[in-house]
């Protein structure tokens, strides 16, 4: 092998790594590894002065490989590539050990041994960074137009905000009609806007915007391809209509939720007590403006019961978010509508979080709502009251703020029915090629540091399709959407990281096993060649295919075979 | 088994004066600060809630509003600003009329009309008595001595037979507040020997008020302690020393010099309580009942006829005095057979009884099994 001259640095991460590890023996004893030209230990490598060390090192010692022992490669890896890089080496010659997480954290009762696994682990990065080669990241175009999928809140806003940055979306929708579980709501918590409002601007923006087309009763059939080149089929509720194929860069997933099915819970009596209702129900009820029993006469006591299928264990654990608020809009609004109702409010916890809550729960408080708590993982019991009861029905409940068990008086009872992900949520998910969660909510790259983006580039979700949420929070996440793309759409080209598998196509024998393997639906079949190949922008590297490749036809770029021995031989070393 | 709640309670209380008990959301602020709720008489958040969720039954059988001496600490540690402490003030209004057996009181809380009306009444009707017995028998024009308009010796009988019927009427609705809160609960009834222990207890909270010194503003408790002790040297001086009292025209400072003490406590506290409801200078005195006006006037005017009544003798002019003492006697007596059987003034029994009774409640609680009582406590904390 040519001589090489490879520069070491072992960080001392402050005391992080340097309290348990000793890292100058470190220093001391890989000084003297053939082709090591440089070793050095620092307190912060990944601060200013740190990276200027090597950038030097690499000008002035003509260095071609470096090691960095340090955090982990979730960490700084990219730093120390991108020091690499204005060095004037390749960035992909550049190899870190992990001395940080994986040793002084989890060691540090042993300094010897934790000293004796840092160095094997540099060791280990040293004889494998002499096999690393050159990797250049490739580009790919960015097809500018985007498919939103569902035609809610969210997807409307995402919809119009990619429009009117000039750039062509394609709006599908299942139902035939734009709005979604919104337009099926009248006010809305706690500022008591319309919804009927709210969605006509969105609606009528929508169709003045010219390059928005909206296609309803439709659904995605197929999606196939990459970031920046997806190929997209929808087809028409309407068999005998064709299916449209479109060409698009992004897509956002924005399919919304379906309600509770209040059946569920017995103890309620939904469905055979006549005036036991759903919150839909009596959304429905005030839009029309009277709130009436089906008898037909105006309701003396009304109670709404909060958590339906929410914060349960039987049915859904999580909280739906947006009931609360809602109930105590209903409150106010019976009391607005009938001020001598007596309307109860059974709720396990108020969540009133957010602008504006807090001060329209006490307003719900002024107009003289009770509110009683039951809890969690208990039920009230909702009962046909005797003739001579003066009521419909009677709800039992264990009253926790009081210890007693106690009888109301209702004559409406309104079920805050909570949200669950749509019956056909996995079927969206497998188009797309996301995860759900144990519920069936979409799972988001990083919930907290990247919530509209998924585990599959170019796919984004927004709204209730990830988790319940309010309005304002599905139009932020909708409009954080179309900025992730706007933001990828303004580069033009889209840049894929140069670590990818590769096939050899002199050895693929075609039996398509990495085809159903892989996770990101990377590998396609070439059927005039009879060949699977890699789609590099969608492959995240993770080496599935090459480990299963029966013709050894797989190659993982910076993860051969070759430096993975190495590797692991620098361990033993 | 459930308990059915009284949706109407609330708006019941209302006409108490209770108006913003809605607003409580169960913080425990208010029972946090209060330096007389503990674990056995927890408010003012236990009330509030049962009053919330109109639990009658509990609200007849708890102590805990008189429990509170009202500075009103709660209220304004309250984040909602539901008025804990006149919540508890109206609950024993409520009270109140809940242990009168009549049902006068429960008319007079509710409508100041009737209550200034039966005043009025009752006025008239003493006046015109006492007239009737000054002009038949004696002269208007002599104030004091056996051929007196209105002699020491008639007025005293007059005054012992209306103390009885008072100490009667009190009597009774003191006993229908045992049965309520203490007598009807096996849980609390307590021993017999626990009655006689606790005896003391009765006096020591009359005269002193000790657990109101406890509370938050020292300064009411020593206005409120002036004004009872004003009000008590006055009414020993009248039931017990009534002719040496009415002697005139010298000044019998042994006996006078205490009536003078008592008139000047009785009229600075008075002034002191008119005053602080007027400007709201306290939390307690925010929010005024028409009965607490009512109760104040009442004292402001019989004082004031007292002690014109006294001048004019000692300056001579015996007519004026007697027509002064007729107006005072035509105020006194409404005053006093109408505020401390059926309002106000009613506290002056149950608050006493309510600090014995609640001893007895927690000799009682103390008695009981201890799994009985940890679930009990068990249910509370929950």
């Amino acid at each position: 092998m040519a001589q090489l001259k490879i520069g070491v640095y072992v960080c001392n991460c402050g005391t992080n790594i340097a309290h348990t590890v000793d890292a100058d023996s470190i220093v001391e004893t890989v000084w003297k590894i053939p082709d090591v030209t440089i070793a050095r230990s620092y307190r912060y490598m990944c601060s200013n002065p740190g990276q200027e060390m090597i950038i030097n090192d690499i000008q002035g010692l003509e260095l071609d490989r470096v090691v960095v022992a340090a955090c982990s490669p979730r960490m700084h890896e990219r730093t120390f590539r991108n020091a690499c890089k204005s060095g004037g080496i390749n960035p992909y010659l550049f190899e870190m050990a992990n001395i940080r997480e994986q040793c002084s954290w989890v060691h540090s009762a042993d300094r010897l041994s934790a000293t004796a696994k840092a160095l094997a682990l540099t060791k280990a990065a040293i004889s494998r960074v002499r096999c690393h080669e050159p990797l250049d990241p490739l580009t790919a175009e960015m097809c500018p137009s985007t498919l939103v999928l569902g035609a809610g809140i969210a997807g409307m806003t995402a919809a119009l905000e990619l429009a009117l940055a000039g750039h062509p979306v394609c709006l599908v929708e299942k139902t035939d009609r734009l709005g979604g579980n919104l337009a099926r709501l009248d006010l809305t918590a706690p500022y008591l806007y319309s919804a009927r409002d709210v969605l006509q601007e969105r609606m009528v923006r929508i169709r003045q915007t010219e390059n928005i087309s909206v296609l309803l009763n439709s659904q995605l059939k197929s999606l196939t391809g990459f970031i920046g080149n997806f190929t997209a089929t929808i087809a028409n509720g309407n068999p005998s209509a064709d299916e449209k194929v479109l060409h698009v860069g992004n897509v956002v997933v924005a399919t919304g939720y379906k309600e509770f099915d209040a059946a569920r819970i017995t103890h309620y009596g939904y469905g055979k007590l006549p005036d036991v209702i759903t919150s839909f129900e009596f959304e429905r009820m005030l839009r029309t403006g009277r709130i009436l029993t089906k008898a037909g006469k105006e309701p003396r006591y009304a109670a709404i019961i909060h958590c339906v299928g929410s914060r349960n264990k039987e049915f859904h654990g999580y909280c739906s978010r947006v009931c609360c608020m809602t109930a105590l809009k209903y409150a106010q609004e019976i009391k607005g509508a009938i001020p001598e109702c007596y309307v109860s409010d059974l709720y396990i916890d108020m969540h009133a979080f957010g602008k504006g809550c807090e001060d329209f729960y006490k307003k719900s408080s002024e107009v003289k709502t009770l509110f009683l708590m039951y809890g969690k993982n208990e039920r009230p019991v909702i009962r046909k009251a005797e003739p001579g009861d003066d009521c419909e029905m009677l709800i039992e409940i264990d009253e926790k703020l009081s210890g007693e068990r106690i009888e109301i008086p209702a004559d409406l009872v309104i079920l805050m029915v909570g949200m669950e992900a749509r019956e056909d949520s996995g079927e969206v998910a497998r188009l797309v090629n996301i995860s759900q969660d144990k519920d069936g909510w979409f799972m988001e790259s990083h919930p907290k540091l990247d919530p509209v983006a998924t585990t599959t580039e170019g796919i984004y979700i927004a709204g209730t399709c990830v988790a319940p949420k309010d309005i304002p929070d599905s139009v932020a996440q909708a409009r954080a959407a179309a900025g992730r793309i706007l933001g990828r759409i303004a580069k033009g080209k889209i840049e894929i990281d140069g670590v990818f598998a590769e096939v050899n196509e002199d050895r693929c024998s075609g039996c398509r096993m990495c085809n159903e393997l892989c996770p990101y639906s990377a590998i396609e079949f070439d059927e005039t060649k009879k060949r699977s190949h890699v789609i590099a922008a969608a492959c995240k590297a993770c080496g599935c295919c090459v480990a299963a490749c029966p013709s050894g036809a797989i190659k993982g770029r910076h993860f051969t075979d070759q430096q993975i021995y190495a590797q692991i031989e620098g361990v033993l070393a | 088994m459930a308990i059915r709640v009284n949706p109407k309670l609330i708006g019941e209380l209302k006409r108490y004066g209770a108006e913003d008990v809605h607003n409580c959301y169960h913080c425990g602020n208010c029972s946090a600060v209060c330096t007389h709720a503990d674990d056995v008489f927890v408010f003012p958040r236990r009330p509030m809630r049962f009053l919330q969720m109109g639990l009658e039954k509990r609200i007849e059988g708890i102590l805990d509003p008189w429990l509170c001496y009202y500075c009103g600490q709660c209220s304004s540690q309250c984040p909602r600003g539901a008025e804990p402490g006149e919540t508890m003030m109206s609950l024993r209004r409520w009270l109140t009329s809940r242990y009168d057996f009549t049902g006068i009181s429960k008319l007079f809380y509710q409508s100041w009309k009737a209550e200034i009306a039966a005043i009025l009444i009752v006025a008239l009707l003493t006046a015109s008595g006492f007239l009737w017995y000054g002009v038949s028998h004696g002269d208007i024009q002599t104030y004091d001595g056996p051929s007196a308009f209105l002699p020491s010796s008639m007025v005293h009988i007059f005054d012992w037979a209306m103390a009885s019927v008072l100490v009667l009427l009190l009597g009774i609705n003191s006993i229908r507040m045992w049965w309520l809160t203490t007598g009807s609960n096996e849980k609390t009834r307590g021993p017999w020997w626990a009655y006689l222990k606790c005896l003391y207890l009765l006096p020591l909270h009359f005269f002193t008020q000790k657990r109101y010194g406890k509370c938050e503003t020292r300064r009411s408790w020593l206005i409120h302690l002036a004004l009872m002790l004003s009000y008590v040297t006055m009414l020993v001086l009248i039931m017990f020393f009534l002719r040496l009292l009415q002697d005139g025209p010298g000044i019998r400072w042994a006996v006078h010099s205490f009536g003078y003490l008592a008139s000047a406590g009785l009229l600075f506290t008075i002034g002191y309580a008119v005053y602080g409801r007027i400007r709201k200078t306290e939390v307690h005195l925010n929010h005024s009942h028409e009965s607490d006006w009512i109760f104040l006037w009442m004292l402001l005017l019989v004082t004031a006829t007292g002690v014109l009544q006294h001048v004019l003798h000692r300056t001579g002019t015996g007519m004026a005095a007697n027509v002064a003492y007729l107006i005072h006697l035509a105020l006194v007596v409404p005053m006093l057979t109408l505020e401390v059987p059926f309002s106000k003034w009613s506290h002056l029994a149950y608050r006493p009884l309510a600090m014995y009774l609640g001893d007895i409640h927690r000799i009682a609680l103390a008695r009981r099994p201890q799994a009985a009582r940890a679930m009990e406590s068990l249910k509370m904390a929950s």
